[in-house]
């Protein structure tokens, strides 16, 4: 297959989100149609980017996996980024999946958000997060990873926000978000050390085994990619922000946290393994948090009444035993893990709204008897072992008081020394407006005037320049050099005058005389 | 035509003639016809560019006439890359000058006779290859001048046009001494600029150094020089409007222009004084910015506000390297661009509203949008801004100044920072604030106007675009004035003058 071909598999449903932006702006497809036009071009684009996979499937099956480079994207100096797909067992089977749930999701969310208000932005962010997920799963970079794993970030950001006129939507979305940032912190780690370390970030070169390499850089580079992961796929100790993403509508519930992105996490991990396998101590690591995430997991569900979160607890609980199974070393295992988990818990997210319809209105289940006695760890599992408050106590908190601080000090010594104008004018009343455009009042002039330590400075020096300038070179009317020269004139006048007199005329003429007559 | 430099010495001077002849009473004939002779000698200047070989260093269209065979003068012509762009500006600017001139409603005649005049006078400078000549010319051109201000300037016309002619005559003085003494020094007993240079490389630097200082006194009034800067800021505010775009257009021009030619003939004295003529320019930089900061008189602000370009003229003149006095002269002719189109504006609005206090302006781009977005132009072009002339200039000379003054040459930028400074203050003072009702009726720029004002800033943007025609015109000169150095230089090394 050409291998240009590659490139519209995240690239239909770009392509797919750039008309539906455009038919927006330019209102190309009339009041009435354009819900079905949004639909019919994002189940079309959907669809062949899935024929896409599928055939890429075939390829593979055929001829094995392959690291395909498109071309260069950017190169400076030593360090080149391609644009490049990694073709194998792992990344096609996760682009399948990503295929067929998004185009499944999508026919879903046609009739379920018929006739909603935000029906087209809903289409234009599942276009872009079908793009984004088909990057991080086919891309043959952690650089091009990244790029998916950020379009991600901020699709799941504006679903969450989906009803972004209530207020903890809002909240919600940005917590999300935020969290989601450390994990990319810790990406962005990840890709730096690894241009150190190798020059590149291709799959193919970074996850060969190297011996000359120290093994403690490898385990920095690994450590980047598994905060990055960690964080992605809610696991302990950053699975607070995933059950406030379940603010957005079922269907983006469904991709997002259900079963796409928050498997995009173990992806992660499954695709780096060759670097956890030089770094032990990460594996050891990888099993404690495991094991921790499946308890949370376990032991949240189980008091939860409200069936999309219990849903959650569960997926979670899931994800944390794939993680235990990766620090053993059972990566197939994983992989079919995580097949089977996504396409069964989109399943159930996507009937969690009528579960209730189907189960005649039963209440949920009470928390089993035996966590009942255990008062304290019930009323942990119930408050959700405390991790929201504990990253606001250690993080939000003390950020949000070094911001109000800077403030304070930008506002009250910044400001002023340099000057910057403050949120005042110069005008206070309405009469004073008035009379100065009919010219009754005149502002006090600005010219000349600095503000700001600089501006002062300036000022003072202009101040004296000026004086110095008026004073010694034009001196108002006429400037220096005439009065001197006026006075002088006036001598030569009063001279010349002396000499007209008739005895000054003889006293000269007889002068001469006397000079004559000596010499 | 076998002298064509006459030939456009001629164009305008007999064009006031032909003026001269017409009767007073039909004063629209003589406007049309003082512009048809400028559109004239401009379009002739057009077709002599094309006779030109930019690729030569040499005096090109030369005519030389013996003139006084005892004193050793000649009528000698000619042209060559520095003076051919100033050629060029002079007759663009007389052009749009007389195009703005419609507010001149005594004395029609006298007028555009003296402007026309003051063009033939300010070409002569420029092509002169004979100090005797160029001495006559750049006297001939206070003459027009003088009549010009003080006639038809504002409330304080006399004694403006007596303190510019006494300063201007006084720093003549200086000149023709260190002339004087520059000829006694040269054995072929002539005033030509070649055969005065020859004469020069006989003198010790002192000699030199000496006969320099006279000259830089001389020029010196006219770029203005730090102190001696006094006849520009009265001479500027009441000269009529299409003056002082010429003042500032072309006169400050010819001050350099001097200056380069005093260079030319005197390599040894210029090295020596290469940090002085640095430190004038740093303080016309940043006096005349300071200075313009001050003012709320906005013709006066701009007045100095060319102090404070000149001063980027004399730091890229001072670099004496290739990349500095590039800047230099293309900072001239982009100056002469932006001055002459600020003063043009400025002019237009205080025709309309007659007050030259910025204090008393505000919201005016609803009422005046052409005004407003030409006025912006012509300060952003003022201060520099990439894709304006005056960035290409300034980048030079930063390049140039940075090879010969290293860090110093941060002064430059302080100096564009003020100047940023009021140019920005008073974009915001006649655009924004509060709006005024006595300012409702002010009206927009006419055709014509818009027509000078706006050819004056196309050429600002379109030297800035694409600085690359004229940079090749100056090239080759520049190139030959900065080899004198590498000789001067080599001579001292070698312990000896050549």
């Amino acid at each position: 297959m050409p291998e240009m071909m590659l490139l519209l598999i995240p690239g239909l449903p770009l392509l797919a989100l750039v008309l539906m932006v455009l038919d927006r702006l330019f209102g190309w497809s009339k009041r009435g149609d354009s819900e079905r036009f949004t639909a019919r071009l994002l189940q079309a684009a959907g669809g062949l980017s899935l024929l896409l996979v599928l055939w890429a499937d075939v390829q593979y099956v055929l001829a094995g996996s392959r690291h395909v480079v498109v071309g260069s994207w950017l190169h400076s100096a030593m360090y080149s980024v391609n644009i490049s797909f990694m073709l194998d067992a792992l990344s096609l089977s996760m682009a399948t999946l990503v295929g067929v749930i998004t185009l499944l999701v999508t026919r879903f969310s046609v009739a379920y958000l018929h006739r909603e208000a935000g029906f087209q932005r809903f289409f234009m962010v599942m276009a872009l997060f079908t793009a984004a997920m088909q990057l991080i799963a086919l891309s043959g970079s952690a650089l091009l990873a990244f790029v998916g794993w950020e379009l991600a970030g901020v699709s799941s950001y504006l679903l969450i926000a989906y009803n972004w006129q209530s207020r903890t939507a809002a909240t919600n979305a940005t917590r999300a978000f935020v969290t989601n940032r450390i994990g990319d912190a810790g990406f962005l780690l990840g890709i730096f050390m690894a241009f150190v370390l190798f020059g590149t970030t291709e799959w193919n070169v970074m996850l060969v085994t190297q011996t000359d390499t120290s093994s403690l850089f490898i385990g920095v580079v690994a450590l980047g990619f598994l905060t990055a992961a960690l964080v992605k796929s809610a696991q302990f100790p950053f699975s607070a922000w995933i059950t406030r993403a379940l603010e957005g509508p079922t269907p983006s519930s469904t991709v997002f946290y259900g079963s796409l992105m928050v498997h995009a996490g173990i992806f992660l991990l499954l695709r780096i393994h060759p670097l956890l396998e030089q770094a032990p101590a990460l594996q050891w690591l990888l099993l404690v948090l495991g094991i921790l995430t499946v308890l949370y997991g376990w032991l949240g569900g189980m008091v939860q009444t409200d069936i999309k979160t219990s849903l959650m607890f569960a997926t979670l609980a899931q994800t944390g035993l794939m993680l235990v199974a990766i620090s053993f070393g059972w990566y197939t295992l994983v992989l079919v893990h995580l097949l089977l988990h996504a396409v069964w818990r989109a399943y159930q997210f996507l009937h969690s709204p009528s579960f209730a319809l189907h189960t005649q209105w039963q209440p949920a289940p009470a928390a089993p008897v035996w966590l009942g006695r255990q008062r304290w760890l019930h009323n942990a599992a119930l408050q959700r072992f405390w991790l929201d408050p504990l990253a606001d106590w250690l993080l939000a908190k003390p950020t949000l008081a070094l911001s109000q601080e800077a403030q304070v000090f930008d506002g009250q010594i910044l400001d002023k020394l340099s000057g910057a104008p403050g949120p005042h004018s110069s005008i206070e009343t309405l009469a004073d407006m008035q009379a100065l455009q009919q010219g009754r009042l005149r502002v006090e002039s600005s010219i000349g005037v600095g503000s700001g330590v600089f501006g002062k400075l300036m000022q003072w020096v202009a101040e004296h320049l000026e004086w110095f300038e008026n004073r010694l070179l034009l001196q108002q009317d006429g400037g220096k050099a005439k009065t001197s020269l006026d006075t002088l004139g006036r001598y030569v006048d009063k001279v010349e005058r002396l000499l007209t007199q008739p005895r000054y005329l003889v006293l000269l003429i007889m002068a001469t005389l006397v000079v004559i007559f000596r010499g | 035509m076998e002298h064509p430099l006459i030939l456009l010495l001629l164009i305008p001077a007999l064009g006031a003639c032909v003026l001269a002849l017409l009767p007073s009473e039909r004063p629209g004939l003589i406007r049309n016809a003082a512009i048809a002779v400028a559109l004239l000698t401009f379009v002739y200047t057009l077709i002599l560019t094309s006779q030109m070989n930019f690729a030569s260093a040499a005096v090109q269209l030369e005519t030389s006439v013996v003139w006084n065979k005892q004193l050793g003068t000649s009528f000698s012509l000619g042209v060559d890359g520095l003076s051919f762009p100033l050629i060029l500006l002079t007759t663009v600017l007389v052009l749009m000058a007389l195009l703005a001139s419609h507010m001149i409603t005594h004395h029609i005649k006298g007028y555009y006779l003296l402007m026309l005049l003051l063009e033939a006078a300010t070409l002569g400078v420029f092509m002169a290859q004979d100090w005797g000549l160029f001495y006559v010319f750049w006297e001939l051109v206070l003459i027009p001048l003088f009549f010009l201000i003080d006639r038809w300037g504002g409330k304080n016309r006399q004694t403006a046009a007596l303190n510019f002619v006494l300063y201007t005559m006084g720093g003549s003085i200086f000149m023709l001494l260190a002339l004087l003494v520059l000829f006694d020094a040269t054995p072929q007993h002539s005033f030509t600029f070649a055969a005065m240079a020859q004469g020069a490389k006989g003198l010790s630097t002192a000699e030199q150094v000496l006969i320099f200082s006279g000259l830089l006194i001389g020029f010196g009034v006219k770029i203005p020089l730090f102190p001696l800067h006094g006849w520009l800021p009265l001479a500027h505010v009441e000269a009529p409007s299409p003056v002082s775009i010429l003042l500032s257009g072309i006169l400050l021009k010819m001050g350099s222009y001097g200056l380069l030619r005093a260079i030319d003939g005197l390599p040894a004295a210029a090295l020596a004084l290469q940090g002085l003529l640095f430190a004038l320019g740093v303080i016309g930089l940043l006096y005349g910015g300071l200075l313009a900061w001050r003012q709320s008189d906005m013709k006066k602000m701009i007045a100095y506000s060319s102090v404070s370009h000149m001063g980027v003229v004399l730091i890229g003149i001072s670099t004496l390297n290739v990349h500095g006095m590039t800047g230099a002269v293309y900072q001239m002719v982009a100056h002469g661009l932006v001055a002459g189109a600020t003063f043009m504006l400025i002019g237009l609005l205080y025709e309309r509203t007659h007050t030259r206090d910025i204090n008393d302006y505000g919201s005016l781009i609803k009422v005046t949008p052409r005004f407003a977005f030409l006025i912006i132009l012509a300060f952003v072009g003022g201060v520099g801004l990439p894709s304006t002339a005056g960035f290409v200039a300034e980048l030079h000379v930063l390049i140039g100044g940075f090879e010969r003054w290293s860090w110093s040459i941060v002064l430059l930028s302080l100096g564009m920072l003020i100047t940023a400074t009021y140019s920005i203050r008073t974009v915001k003072q006649l655009y924004t604030g509060p709006v005024r009702l006595d300012m409702q009726q002010v009206e927009d720029l006419r055709p014509l106007e818009m027509l000078a004002a706006g050819g004056l800033i196309a050429g600002t943007f379109l030297l800035g675009f694409y600085p690359e025609p004229l940079l090749h015109m100056v090239d080759m000169s520049v190139q030959q004035l900065i080899s004198r150095f590498a000789l001067e230089t080599m001579a001292q090394v070698s312990g000896g003058s050549l």
